[in-house]
């Protein structure tokens, strides 16, 4: 309707005016085209000053209703109020079309929705499990205090308690245990004498062990995946994993000479379902030539 | 389904009607205006204004020539539809929350608030619909009080034969539309818990009420007799029979003063689509960002639209999937 109107008005110019002014904008053009539709090729001058050609293609669709001759009558009613004097046709101000709704009635609405529900409750589950993260208090290796070890004002003077525990990178284990061990093996308060490191968590714990410990905390989740490829890559297997759930450390064993793989592997994941799950699904799996095993690993010792 | 979006007002819906042809949609909010739209476009054809408070309800004659408005400046306004103009005005001592013309538009009822000293009351003036308009009585016809709980709001029964009206303790009542006097009152949502809205099925022989108590329920005109009950999971401040469909949709939410408290996918703000014989909610539509005030459903079933707390008048034209669905035992009795 507006376009209509903004044409009327360019025709309304007098032609000398036009030649006049050389600032003129050209006369708005329409064409019709051969499949029915509308050209309408219109000038205007932007807020910088520029000229803009705009082209717009219309499609016009009869839409033919029958309706009650009264409804008819009202149609051609003159707007009043707020409304008078406004052109025919929906105003941008007061209407305007909203998003797409889908809407399917359906009889099980009500168990479909708790299903949503429950996948949504999963999600609630991870996401309490990253609070539980974010809520971990901050704890000083050394001391105890809530600073991060490296800000510790005894760093120099006080020996770090086993470095096995780390409170972000394990959020599952038991607070008050570990926090417990460490005091008293950490701190050495008791004895008041330096403890070796390999003497600091227990006396059953040997040196051999301690080297894998690094890796073996979280036995529950994780799993032990041999007759892998020598071509393997971490970031290979890591990516087989996640498909499963998080992935917390994928330790592949290497050859420290030939840097190839020695045919061996250990997954750790979040969440021990997670690992149940890809144990099923991954044992008997190809990859790269071998068919891969994939069990619980179990803790050595 | 796209809605199209009516942004006449600047704060909460109160009301909204269709007329008996569907054309066109009413809406009142609080902020003193009354529009009117064309429903197949959502084009607004005008306001009415001269309301000096918040306009509580409308409704439209059923011949389309006059709309009777209720307010917070205790006033009953009927104007003339076609040109927007003031027709007439009645004063009341109170707020008017509830106005409803009659089946044959010869009497109009209005629900009066309770305070300042003065009870609520249902009154009733005749509609003059000669040629000039403004000629209208000022005398009530009937007057009915309602002694021990206000009444919210009201409606004509079939054949105009009795009034029915909610009450805020939560019991409805029949009156004879005669003589006033009162011949049930059924004690029919949870005690103490108000009927925000009452809507007649379309011969007017049962009627839905929609409580605060999270129920609406269906009642027999004739008798009061609950014969449906749909639970909701929030208060409702709306509910609507559909014509075509046996739907009801059912709207509420977070009551306002919750709002802000609450985010919006826990503030339920959805219309609820309930199957009306059996009981069984069939699907929600979003899109508002506050409570449903109210829901109008088109005479004709083909559309319904719903008003909010966040002055958003929202009207949905159903498409196919709406028209489609039936249960098992309805297609059967189709294919008979």
């Amino acid at each position: 309707m507006s376009k209509v109107q903004a044409r009327e008005w360019a025709e309304d110019v007098s032609d000398s005016e036009q030649i006049n002014d050389p600032e003129a904008l050209p006369a708005p053009t329409t064409v019709v085209n051969k499949d029915g539709t509308k050209t309408t090729i219109t000038y205007r001058i932007d807020d910088s000053g520029r000229r803009v050609k705009v082209t717009r293609k219309t499609r016009t669709t009869i839409h033919r209703e029958k309706v009650n001759p009264e409804v008819a009558e009202r149609r051609a009613w003159a707007k009043f109020g707020l409304e008078k004097g406004k052109p025919q046709g929906p105003q941008p101000d007061t209407t305007s079309v909203g998003e797409n709704i889908v809407f399917r009635p359906s009889r099980d609405w009500k168990s479909v929705q708790a299903a949503e529900a429950k996948d949504g409750g999963g999600k609630a589950e991870e996401k309490s499990l990253k609070e539980q993260l974010r809520d971990k208090k901050v704890k000083c290796r050394i001391c105890q205090g809530e600073h991060f070890t490296a800000r510790c004002p005894y760093k120099d003077t006080m020996a770090p308690v086993g470095d096995d525990n780390t409170p972000a990178a394990d959020p599952l284990a038991e607070d008050e245990d570990a926090s417990t061990k460490n005091a008293s093996g950490g701190l050495g308060a008791g004895s008041g004498g330096y403890v070796p490191p390999h003497m600091r968590k227990g006396a059953n714990a040997s040196a051999g062990e301690r080297m894998g410990g690094k890796f073996e905390r979280d036995d529950l989740a994780t799993l032990r995946v041999t007759n892998v490829s020598e071509m393997a890559e971490e970031q290979e297997l890591r990516d087989l994993f996640e498909r499963f759930g998080r992935v917390t450390r994928v330790f592949l064993a290497k050859d420290r000479e030939t840097g190839r793989a020695k045919g061996f592997a250990f997954i750790s994941f979040v969440d021990r379902s997670e690992a149940a799950r890809a144990c099923e699904k991954m044992d008997g799996f190809g990859y790269r030539h071998l068919i891969l095993r994939v069990e619980f690993a179990k803790r050595t010792g | 389904m796209r809605p199209i979006l009516l942004q006449g007002h600047e704060r909460s819906l109160n009301q909204i009607k269709y007329n008996r042809d569907g054309d066109l949609l009413f809406s009142v909010a609080k902020d003193k205006v009354v529009c009117a739209w064309f429903t197949s476009n959502g084009e607004r054809l005008g306001t009415y204004s001269g309301h000096q408070g918040a306009v509580w309800t409308v409704d439209v004659s059923p011949n389309n020539r006059l709309l009777a408005t209720g307010a917070a400046d205790n006033t009953i306004k009927l104007w003339n539809i076609k040109t927007g103009e003031c027709v007439k005005t009645w004063e009341n001592p109170t707020a008017i929350k509830r106005v409803q013309f009659s089946e044959d538009g010869s009497r109009l009822l209005a629900v009066s608030e309770k305070r300042m000293g003065y009870l609520g009351t249902i009154v009733v003036y005749s509609i003059n619909y000669g040629d000039d308009l403004t000629e209208q009585s000022d005398e009530q016809d009937l007057k009915i009080t309602c002694e021990e709980a206000k009444a919210t709001v009201a409606g004509w029964s079939y054949l105009d034969k009795y009034i029915i009206a909610g009450h805020e303790d939560g019991s409805v009542s029949q009156y004879d539309s005669k003589t006033g006097e009162t011949l049930l009152n059924v004690e029919v949502h949870e005690f103490d818990t108000t009927i925000n809205d009452i809507q007649f099925s379309p011969d007017r022989t049962y009627f839905l009420t929609a409580g605060k108590d999270k129920t609406a329920k269906i009642l027999s005109s004739r008798n009061l007799e609950i014969l449906k009950n749909y639970t909701a999971d929030t208060p409702l401040n709306t509910a609507a029979i559909t014509p075509r469909k046996d739907f009801v949709i059912l709207g509420g939410g977070q009551a306002a003063m919750d709002v802000t408290t609450t985010s919006a996918r826990q503030g339920k703000f959805e219309a609820r689509f309930y199957h009306k014989i059996f009981e069984d909610e069939i699907g929600r539509v979003r899109g508002h960002f506050g409570p449903l005030n109210t829901i109008a459903v088109h005479p004709r079933g083909v559309s319904y639209a719903s008003g909010g707390e966040d002055g958003y008048v929202r009207m949905h034209h159903f498409d196919k999937s709406y028209f489609d669905f039936m249960y098992e035992v309805e297609r059967e009795a189709a294919r008979k």
